[in-house]
């Protein structure tokens, strides 16, 4: 096994979690995920999440928005998403028979914030519609997780974003106050054109190329992050 | 049978209680249960006051008998959804298979129960310090959980997939894996061995001895017949394949190294075999199965029926453990009624696999659309062989008036949780009765 690049972890022995990725490996030590589970708590605050939300996923049981949701789902991980927001937190596997059954699900809950891998929402939409099931957006916040080349699924223009590329280890949400998505400050960097982990060794360099643009001034949710938005499109803020 | 170091100790001993002290533990944990759903669960609280059980007291074990048994659509109806003091953070879907999905609560406290025997069953099957683990992604059951837990407790280092045990086109994506990480310790689906073993047959040797590394695989899902866990053992090069069995409402089993049925976790949980009237039957006859977690946390199950069709194995296991053996047949998706009987993919499975060339060869079991029809009808993949003897066999060993089978031929059947079809369906997959005549 590889050893390149892991997390803190300097030896094999010290590698605790090895959790493949599209097109990568992500290798953790002991305490390296609690970094990762506070950052994503950050995104979602970003995206208007408040102290206590129930949150679903639909995603794979492997990308870092599962296995970061809960203590109680990695071990190694002492605080997950739902211990740092005082919430709740489910995870809907991606697996078309799985996203067929989401409508029922979510009927059962109150869901705050609803997170939808990309590559399913067009399944999702269809099972929706079979089983005359609609989000209310008063009560649920929807936001669909891309990678930065994806593109915006038609039906999901009016959804909150979040950028999602696993390899890099890279979550970024779209910020509500600002419209822009945010490269949090000392996570990551921007170097030669593509978007680099400074905290996880496993991780690779993600390029972000001409889809967007670098926005210069600064955002209070964030004042040293640096902030992207996808070329050609209006800015979309939310709040204000 | 097995060697029992100072750690492994607490773990241990209830597997080695006398049946008097376990059922005395048993019997405090169900009281507890039952107090704590009385005060705190609004849908229990209504189910026994219904019933004049408010202030009923169990004495012995027995006592349990007189609660209402439920089932998915009670807690559906009935509010499941009302959150229960202490019920916990995650939430899991169950499949949904059968009906429409539940949603599950996971505390800490009830992972802290549950981890334990995670651990004791895992170390049956040879998980040992320092190895590497293959796991489940922990997202997919309340019970993969308590496994990643498990194996870092138990001093392993956690390995994942990417994709989804419920798609067989990521077996290449758990091959990747595989090839690279090389673990020691497999946890997946028996479906999902089987989409590998397909997979790998037809790869060619482009993935030969891939799995040859691996000790163990701890599979749950499907029931796995004697021969069928050894064709996996001999196709997939691996030392040994243990059945995990367990419920998202806290049924919790284990196979010991002697393979005979998984053993119950009975410190965690409280099973029961009940026959359609609700009563407890005795081992060796099959029923449902009823479940009643032994933690007043998380989501709490007081004798809920799971649909599992499952029978307690008489006598005890010669691996010294004093927890009872269950082996759990199928469910109303992997069985049929016949001529009154209801008839598990499994026992046809059994019956079959006594001819050692079609061990293997993966069946439906065909639902008629008459009631109680007399006669079994089975789809089997492959060309026909011995039909009139294996027909003859099917009626001799299920006790049935007649049995048909019908051979596929090259048609693939995907092995799922799902073992029965509709006549209907088959004639949508191009199966019509000049095909099934055809031998
Ligand atoms: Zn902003
Ligand atoms: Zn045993």
């Amino acid at each position: 096994m590889s050893l390149a690049g892991a997390g803190s972890a300097a030896s094999l022995q010290d590698v605790r979690l090895v959790i493949d990725v599209p097109d990568g490996r992500l290798l953790f030590g002991c305490g390296d995920l609690d970094l990762w589970a506070e950052h994503l708590v950050w995104c979602y605050e970003l995206l208007g999440v408040k102290r206590g939300a129930t949150i679903a996923v639909q995603d794979f049981g492997t990308s870092p928005l599962a296995f970061l949701g809960s203590a109680l789902l990695m071990p190694h991980l002492n605080q997950g998403v739902a211990e740092r927001l005082g919430g709740k937190f489910i995870c809907l596997d991606a697996t078309a028979d799985r996203v067929a059954l989401t409508p029922f699900v979510l009927t059962q809950l109150e869901i705050d914030l609803f997170v939808v891998r990309a590559e399913v929402v067009g399944l999702l939409g269809d099972a929706c519609r079979k089983a005359a099931f609609e989000f209310a957006e008063a009560r649920t916040r929807t936001v669909v997780a891309m990678d930065v080349f994806e593109p915006v699924p038609a039906a999901m223009a009016s959804w909150r974003r979040l950028l999602l590329s696993e390899s890099a280890m890279l979550i970024a949400p779209e910020c509500e106050w600002c419209g822009c998505f945010h490269l949090r400050a000392g996570l990551y960097r921007l170097e030669d054109g593509a978007i680099r982990n400074l905290r996880l060794k496993s991780a690779q360099n993600r390029p972000l190329n001409d889809h967007y643009v670098i926005v210069r001034e600064p955002c209070a949710k964030g004042p040293e992050d640096l902030r992207i938005r996808r070329a050609g499109e209006p800015c979309r803020k939310w709040s204000r | 049978m097995r060697s029992l170091g100072d750690d492994q100790a607490a773990e241990a001993d209830a597997e080695r209680w006398p049946v008097e002290r376990l059922a005395a533990w048993q019997l405090d944990r169900l009281c507890e249960v039952i107090d704590f759903a009385r005060k705190e669960t609004p849908f229990y609280r209504r189910l026994w006051s219904e019933h004049d059980l408010t202030a009923r007291k169990l004495e012995r074990l027995e006592d349990l008998k007189h609660f209402p048994i439920t089932t998915k659509e009670d807690l559906l109806r009935g509010g499941s959804a009302d959150p229960t003091p202490g019920e916990g953070p995650v939430g899991f879907s169950t499949r949904g298979t059968s009906g429409k999905p539940l949603v599950v609560w996971l505390s800490a406290e009830e992972e802290e129960v549950y981890v334990r025997p995670t651990m004791r069953g895992f170390r049956w099957a040879g998980l040992k310090k320092g190895m590497t683990a293959l796991l489940t992604s922990p997202v997919w059951h309340r019970l993969a959980a308590c496994e990643a837990h498990a194996v870092a407790r138990i001093g392993g280092r956690c390995a994942f997939f990417w994709g989804s045990i419920l798609n067989p086109r990521h077996v290449e994506s758990f091959l990747r894996t595989l090839d690279e990480v090389r673990p020691e310790f497999v946890t997946t689906t028996a479906p999902f061995l089987f989409w590998l073993v397909r997979h790998l047959e037809s790869a060619g040797n482009s993935h030969a001895g891939a799995l040859r590394n691996v000790a163990a695989i701890v599979v749950v899902g499907l029931p796995l017949t004697p021969r069928l866990r050894e064709h996996l053992c001999q196709r997939l090069e691996v030392g040994d394949i243990f059945e995990r069995g367990g419920t998202q409402e806290g049924a919790a089993l284990d196979e010991c190294a002697v393979h005979s049925a998984p053993h119950v976790h009975e410190d965690v949980c409280y099973l029961e075999v009940v026959d359609p009237q609700g009563r407890p039957v005795p081992a060796g006859r099959r029923g449902n199965l009823v479940v009643t977690k032994l933690a007043s946390a998380g989501s709490i199950f007081v004798r809920y029926n799971t649909g599992d069709i499952a029978a307690f194995v008489p006598g005890r296991c010669p691996c010294g453990s004093s927890f009872r053996r269950l082996k759990i047949y199928g469910r109303p998706e992997s069985s049929v009624e016949v001529a009154g009987k209801t008839i598990a993919a499994y026992d046809v499975r059994l019956c079959l696999e006594e001819d050692q060339t079609l061990v293997g060869r993966n069946l439906l079991l065909v639902r008629e659309g008459v009631q109680s029809p007399q006669r079994l009808l089975v789809a089997v993949e492959g060309a026909g062989l011995n039909t009139e003897e294996l027909e003859r066999l099917l009626c001799d060993r299920l006790g049935l008036p007649g049995a048909k089978i019908m051979w596929l031929g090259d048609i693939r059947v995907r092995w799922g949780f799902r073992e029965v079809l509709d006549r209907r369906e088959l004639r949508s997959m191009g199966l019509n009765d000049s095909r099934e005549n055809r031998r």
